[in-house]
């Protein structure tokens, strides 16, 4: 190939992708499934019906990770970790669409015995077959190229890479640094390392995170949400129930929409702007349709 | 056929029960702890009367221990030959170990002097006789030396298995689950004084090349308070003396038969005599007579006890204020503390995120095993009181989780020529993130500030809310600096934190 003919190529190719990426975000709306009860399994189950069913995510003899949030030896009333009821209805949808195996785990901010214990976690999966509720093993994590603004490299949790569909399901509350904590930063839980040292750009490292480990699915537990003193709370004054789950395929606009709830604009928050800006998803209210069941 | 020696089957279950409890001795998934290895030093004459001696007072959970001061006075050193762990794991050693000659200056006094000293010390107020402790020697060795190896070793066999043959080690992981959830420590942790832990160990087994229960004999300071209970005791065997045509008890006899007149307060009724006689003459009985021999000076022994213990007890008063040695929650006075504290490592290893560790000799000899809390190691957690559950003293009080929460180890304090936000003006905010305190103790104002690059960027500045910080650590615990850590905890002692403080004042700066 001719130096000329290459450019033309080039250039083309890239004019293609800049168009077509225009359109895509201009025509296409992203959808996300809002879902309220107080059953929370049931609700869980019919926002991911409303999205075409777990069967659209989940082939045959798939594995399956479920990446909640378990970081805190705090109980599901106090908001700080995922209902775990939510978890359940997940793992028992991915099972019925054929999935071999189903693993659950997180890095865990303190004690991580603790956190499976109080969370109500190891309760409720205790007796469930082909559900694995595990703790990290350090040994698995690997340092994997992102090539990413900030990051150039992190080391990753092999399991969540391996995984066929990873499925991110934070609990929506308060933090400190970020305003809020959803989807995009839930995925700090698969990452090894100094995970603090990406507080000092928490956005960009995020966003760097985020374009390599896809979340297949997207379901934000909106049942409690934590209003103050996140991500750990503590004090039930600070919880508001809601009764609600989002769930999407698309992170930034589950992260968009939930960060309503809290009576906050979605490009305010650091993380969701930096995502969509790298085209990670749609962070407007206007180009997001919401489905309810 | 073989008789079945009681003494023997006693001695394989207390083994048996001591390494159940050991192992039992970690948070397995419960917020209490029912069984924890402190029974064995809770049923301890030696803690119970250095206890007394150092607090002139005793606590319920001593009762054990007093109940077994009698039962000493009355049966004699039952305790070694039937009970102690040490002892036992000494009778399993000293079968392939051979003989020499008895060392000559074990066979003097030593073992009262020391036992005097070590008394003398408690008495005034530091109670140090555990680092010589013989169950607290065996419960150091497993914990800091024996259980870190043996826990990597497996460790490294299983993260080595996983290089070699990856996922499919998942096959073999009903094996490692088990050993974790069961047997293991969770975390893998490596303490200071491991080596003399070892050392200490293998030098009370070392020591029986030269005489069979060597240590027992003629070092032990539980042994030797045992004896002394029981040169009184109504049990003992007969025949007092050699019997003429055999004299085979000398050699059987693994302690009081060094002379040919039975060392009544020596022996530990291991029962072997009895079993062994050819000529069934050997038996215990009830008896009032008195073969003890008085060969040594106690007014000697008394005074050199004082003087020892009073120069053992005031050498490291140095120490005492060091604003590093972070004591475990509810520890509310150093003297009452170090009064206490038998240094039995029990709190170090139930430590849920392995925060305390054995003070080493930087803090004096006084305080050497005390556990310290070093909060970059690890933090203090705040829904949990182990600690406090199995300490056999009390040393650590046993809090209800309320007020637990509330006690003060220490206050966390910013460096700000470390600190992220203020040294080079960029946001970080981990430590608040992780502060377990449900109104935060640690908070941050926001400025908009001119960075190192010359960019203007809003930063949020850190700062210690004084009259909420209970100092767990978890904030110098998770500092992302790899170097110093940009905050850290410094000994504070009052008694509690308010329980209603509602603290809301916060600062605003433009």
């Amino acid at each position: 190939m001719k130096r000329r003919e290459f450019l033309k190529i080039l250039g083309t190719s890239l004019t293609y992708q800049v168009f077509k990426a225009n359109d895509v975000s201009a025509s296409i709306k992203s959808v996300v499934a809002l879902t309220e009860g107080k059953d929370y399994e049931k609700i869980t189950k019919d926002a991911i019906s409303v999205l075409g069913g777990m069967k659209k995510f989940v082939k045959p003899g798939n594995i399956v990770v479920i990446k909640p949030n378990i970081g805190w030896d705090r109980t599901p009333e106090q908001a700080a970790n995922t209902h775990p009821l939510i978890v359940k209805a997940i793992a028992e949808e991915c099972l019925k669409a054929g999935a071999k195996k189903v693993k659950i785990f997180d890095r865990t901010c303190n004690d991580p015995r603790r956190c499976y214990e109080t969370s109500g976690f190891n309760a409720v999966f205790k007796d469930m077959k082909n559900v694995e509720l595990k703790h990290i093993e350090f040994e698995r994590f690997k340092k994997i190229k992102l090539n990413g603004v900030f990051l150039k490299e992190w080391e990753l949790y092999d399991e969540a890479l391996s995984a066929n569909v990873f499925i991110n399901v934070p609990i929506a509350k308060h933090h400190g640094l970020t305003s809020l904590t959803l989807a995009l930063k839930n995925v700090m839980g698969i990452m090894g390392g100094n995970r603090g040292y990406i507080h000092r750009n928490i956005g960009t490292a995020l966003a760097d995170i985020n374009a390599v480990v896809k979340s297949h699915l997207v379901v934000i537990d909106a049942t409690r949400i934590l209003l103050d003193h996140g991500p750990q709370g503590g004090d039930l004054k600070d919880v508001k129930v809601l009764n609600k789950v989002v769930a999407s395929t698309d992170i930034v606009a589950a992260d968009a929409f939930v960060t309503t709830f809290f009576g906050k604009k979605p490009e305010d928050i650091e993380i969701t702007l930096e995502a969509y800006k790298r085209r990670l998803g749609e962070i407007k209210l206007s180009n997001i349709q919401v489905l309810k069941s | 056929m073989r008789k079945l020696n009681l003494a023997k089957i006693s001695q394989f279950f207390f083994l048996i029960l001591f390494l159940f409890l050991f192992v039992r001795t970690e948070y397995r998934g419960k917020d209490e702890i029912s069984l924890a290895i402190n029974s064995f030093f809770r049923a301890n004459p030696l803690v119970v009367i250095s206890y007394f001696l150092a607090n002139f007072s005793l606590n319920w959970l001593l009762l054990p221990g007093i109940i077994m001061i009698f039962a000493t006075l009355l049966l004699g050193r039952f305790f070694c030959g039937w009970i102690c762990p040490l002892g036992t794991t000494i009778d399993l050693a000293t079968k392939y170990i051979k003989k020499g000659k008895p060392l000559y200056f074990l066979k003097t006094n030593l073992k009262y002097y020391l036992l005097v000293i070590f008394l003398f010390t408690s008495l005034f107020r530091v109670n140090i006789v555990g680092l010589f402790e013989p169950i607290a020697i065996l419960v150091r060795f497993l914990t800091f030396s024996f259980f870190p190896f043996f826990g990597e070793a497996i460790k490294s066999t299983w993260v080595w298995m996983y290089k070699i043959i990856g996922e499919k080690r998942e096959f073999f992981s009903f094996i490692y689950n088990f050993l974790k959830l069961n047997i293991l420590p969770f975390r893998e942790t490596f303490y200071p004084l491991s080596f003399f832990s070892f050392f200490l160990f293998v030098l009370i087994i070392f020591l029986e090349r030269f005489e069979k229960r060597n240590w027992c004999k003629n070092l032990c300071p539980l042994g030797t308070l045992l004896s002394v209970l029981s040169k009184f005791s109504l049990f003992r065997r007969v025949p007092t003396k050699l019997c003429s045509d055999c004299g085979e008890c000398k050699n059987i006899c693994p302690t009081s038969f060094d002379r040919e007149i039975l060392q009544n307060q020596e022996c530990i009724l291991c029962m072997d005599c009895v079993f062994k006689c050819k000529y069934d003459r050997g038996k215990f009985i009830f008896s009032l007579k008195n073969n003890r021999e008085v060969n040594f000076s106690k007014r000697k022994i008394i005074f050199t006890g004082l003087l020892g213990g009073y120069f053992l007890s005031k050498m490291d008063l140095f120490y005492k204020d060091n604003n590093r040695l972070l004591r475990p929650p509810g520890v509310l006075d150093e003297n009452d503390f170090l009064k206490k504290c038998v240094r039995c490592g029990e709190c170090i290893k139930i430590c849920l995120k392995n925060a305390l560790y054995p003070a080493t000799l930087e803090y004096g000899l006084a305080n050497l095993y005390t556990p310290v809390l070093i909060p970059r190691k690890g933090y203090c957690e705040y829904n949990c009181t182990l600690c406090g559950q199995v300490c056999p003293t009390k040393a650590i009080p046993q809090l209800p989780l309320e007020i637990k929460k509330r006690s003060i180890i220490g206050i966390a304090v910013f460096d700000k020529n470390h600190c992220l936000p203020y040294a080079k003006k960029v946001n970080c905010m981990v430590c608040e993130e992780h502060c377990p305190i449900h109104k935060k103790a640690i908070r941050f104002y926001i400025q908009k500030v001119t960075n190192i690059e010359g960019k203007e960027v809003v930063l949020k500045k850190p700062y210690v809310v004084d009259e909420l910080c209970i100092g767990c650590g978890i904030c110098e615990y998770v500092c992302p600096l790899t170097s110093k850590p940009g905050i850290e905890v410094f000994k504070f002692k009052e008694p509690l934190r308010s329980s209603s403080y509602g603290y809301n004042g916060d600062i605003k700066i433009s």
